[in-house]
């Protein structure tokens, strides 16, 4: 127990110097009595605490406090300070401390928050004693830096040895300074086996001027991310990881080594490998599938043919009707081997990157194309200023020609108007392809776009299944997307996007709307709108 | 005719038919044959020769490297017809002296229209 020392002395420690000066607010005069000076200097230590002191009386009302306290409280309840208001758990174990104080004991508590909740977590409580009554010195301070550090080091060494993944820090010289337990499990060393040792254990010979680049990039400060490669385990095998490299910076910003954080990846690498594989097999397969049958497709189909010519009548009707369902099935596969090589084509890569293209010179061979198509239906179709595209120029006529060609064939009772325009939207083209025609059923919108799906009879609407296909494809190749919006009845209109020229220009052939007008014959045209 | 597929053999025949070509064909069915009979043929040569390149034992560039090499052919016309829409195999055929490259169409009626060019290059022989 302490006792305040009220009796006075009579030298001053401070006889021998002349000038007054100042500490913390505080004056220190020379004359100063020991009492005066020793109160003046208690006082100064208290302000100079960083976290709250204060005197308390027993029933826990502050009598005195440090500079950190709120000079507010003075007179009041301890009860009215803010950390008091933390919860009845803290309130309890103050109004106890206090009590315990009260009787004599000197209490030390921690209370089990952590900031920022609560930005003082430690408190000592002092009973001290003055002429009159029990006073408590409570003592309440934020955790000690060093105690914070070991906190945060041992919540942080926790995370790392949960982590899933191997986590290592190396020196700038790659030699490997910690190991956590998934670098065990992953790499096959213990963290006694790794620490000290070079990164490069885990390098594969043939990769090892990676680490060289690594390491050229760390020293910048540059980061890693993701970086996919392959290391190998202690027993020799190798595995696919994706690293994250950072650099570590030691207190004063200099870097001082790296921390990565590795990944298997061995199981994912595998699975898209094999799924390439599957992919590349099966378009493989199904292009020779196409091209092998069609050559015994071309004899079916040029005898059921050669056979009507010379023997038609002659077999009498029933025959010459199973001739005619030959005739026309081989003529159906032809079509759709067609189609499903196109389709396979599109995904085999082009070696050349899509240059930027004119869409309505495009247009205007695909209007050619389909001449005989819009003469027989007097189809009209027109289109906007097209702005200029980044795509294979074979590949925008097949979208276009597949699109219009449709427009046509599912025509209305009414003559088919067709609406070809296009925007720039974010360095993107949207391209609107609009019809009068028949239209489709919502519930058909994205069906539609299936291989070899079709929603008519052959007897009803002739075609593959394969256009909006082969459209699809292309456009998503392509990173865009095709949809359709349409009212059944009333036509549709076919969207899709495709890469913008980097160019502004918009599409300007520089010709008048006359000379623009496509008129692939026969009176019916198509006309700039 | 040196084509070892018989429907084509025929198809073949049905078009110079078509066209009113007539004559003999004689009809090879593979590549060592060919070139047997291209090396030893000395009378009754042919005005035309047709030939596939896809062959049984020797291959039709073969066949037509012996062609261009037997002095009793050297005035006589090859006209390859073969399935192979390659352009490498065209520019191959006509660079070894092929006079045309024709490939064998899907359609009866493209098929039979071949007489004509048949035709067309045993009356310029």
């Amino acid at each position: 127990m302490q006792v305040l020392n009220t009796s006075a002395m009579t030298r001053s420690p401070l006889a021998g110097v002349d000038r007054q000066f100042s500490a913390g607010g505080v004056e220190f005069c020379p004359d100063d009595s020991t009492d005066v000076y020793r109160g003046k200097l208690a006082r100064l230590v208290l302000d100079e605490l960083p976290g709250f002191a204060a005197l308390l009386t027993t029933s826990g009302i502050l009598l005195a406090r440090n500079r950190a306290a709120d000079p507010a409280l003075i007179g009041k309840s301890l009860w009215e300070t803010a950390w008091w208001r933390m919860g009845p758990s803290v309130q309890f174990e103050l109004r106890e401390a206090i009590e315990r104080a009260a009787r004599g004991e000197a209490v030390k508590h921690h209370l089990n928050l952590a900031p920022p909740e609560m930005p003082v977590t430690d408190f000592t409580l002092s009973p001290v004693r003055d002429a009159e009554d029990r006073v408590v010195f409570l003592l309440l301070c934020g955790i000690a830096e060093n105690q914070a550090d070991e906190r945060a080091s041992a919540l942080l060494s926790a995370i790392v040895d949960s982590s899933d993944d191997a986590i290592i820090s190396k020196d700038l010289n790659g030699q490997i300074m910690t190991w956590n337990k998934s670098a065990e499990c992953l790499f096959g060393y213990t963290s006694e086996e790794a620490i000290g040792r070079s990164i490069t254990i885990l390098i594969p010979p043939d990769h090892l001027e990676e680490e060289t680049r690594i390491l050229e990039r760390l020293r910048r400060g540059e980061r890693i991310d993701h970086f996919e490669t392959i290391r190998v385990r202690k027993d020799g095998t190798t595995l696919n990881i994706s690293l994250t490299i950072s650099p570590v910076r030691d207190a004063n910003g200099r870097i001082i080594g790296a921390s990565k954080i590795a990944r298997d990846i061995t199981d994912r690498v595998q699975r898209e490998h094999a799924l390439e594989q599957a992919n590349a097999d099966l378009q493989q397969f199904a292009y020779s599938a196409s091209h092998d049958l069609q050559e015994p497709l071309r004899m079916v189909a040029a005898y059921s043919e050669l056979l009507k010519r010379k023997f038609g009548g002659k077999l009498g009707p029933e025959a010459d009707e199973y001739i005619g369902y030959m005739v026309s099935g081989a003529s159906r596969m032809e079509s759709l081997l067609r189609d499903l090589r196109t389709y396979t084509q599109v995904l085999s890569g082009n070696a050349e990157p899509p240059g930027e293209i004119e869409p309505a010179r495009v247009l205007r061979t695909v209007l050619a194309n389909l001449e005989v198509a819009i003469a027989d239906s007097g189809a009209i179709i027109e289109h906007a200023d097209l702005p200029r595209v980044c795509m294979y120029e074979f590949q925008l006529q097949q979208v276009l020609q597949n699109l219009i060609g449709n427009a046509i064939r599912y025509r209305g009772a009414e003559t088919p108007r067709i609406h070809i325009s296009a925007e720039r939207r974010n360095g993107r083209c949207l391209f609107a392809v609009q019809d009068n025609g028949i239209g489709i059923d919502p519930q058909y919108k994205e069906q539609i776009f299936g291989i070899f799906k079709r929603l008519h009879s052959a007897g009803e609407f002739p075609g593959t299944g394969m256009g909006l296909a082969i459209c699809q494809r292309i456009i998503e190749r392509g990173g865009g997307r095709i949809w359709v919006e349409s009212q059944p009845g009333r036509g549709s209109t076919f969207y899709f996007t495709v890469a913008g020229a980097k160019s502004e220009r918009q599409s300007n052939t520089g010709l008048d709307p006359v000379d623009r007008r496509q008129s692939p014959g026969r009176g019916a045209g198509a006309r700039s709108a | 005719l040196i084509e070892d597929n018989l429907p084509d053999a025929v198809l073949v025949r049905e078009a110079l038919e078509e066209h009113g070509v007539e004559g003999e064909l004689l009809v090879i069915g593979d590549g060592a044959a060919a070139i047997a009979y291209v090396e030893t043929a000395k009378d009754r040569l042919p005005d035309l020769v047709i030939l596939d390149l896809n062959l049984p034992k020797r291959s039709g560039r073969e066949v037509l490297r012996a062609v261009r090499q037997a002095a009793a052919f050297r005035d006589t016309a090859v006209v390859v017809l073969s399935s192979s829409g390659a352009h490498q195999d065209r520019a191959d055929a006509l660079a070894a002296g092929a006079r045309q490259y024709i490939r064998k169409p899907l359609l009866l009626e493209e098929f039979l229209d071949l007489g004509a060019i048949f035709r067309q290059m045993l009356e310029s022989a």
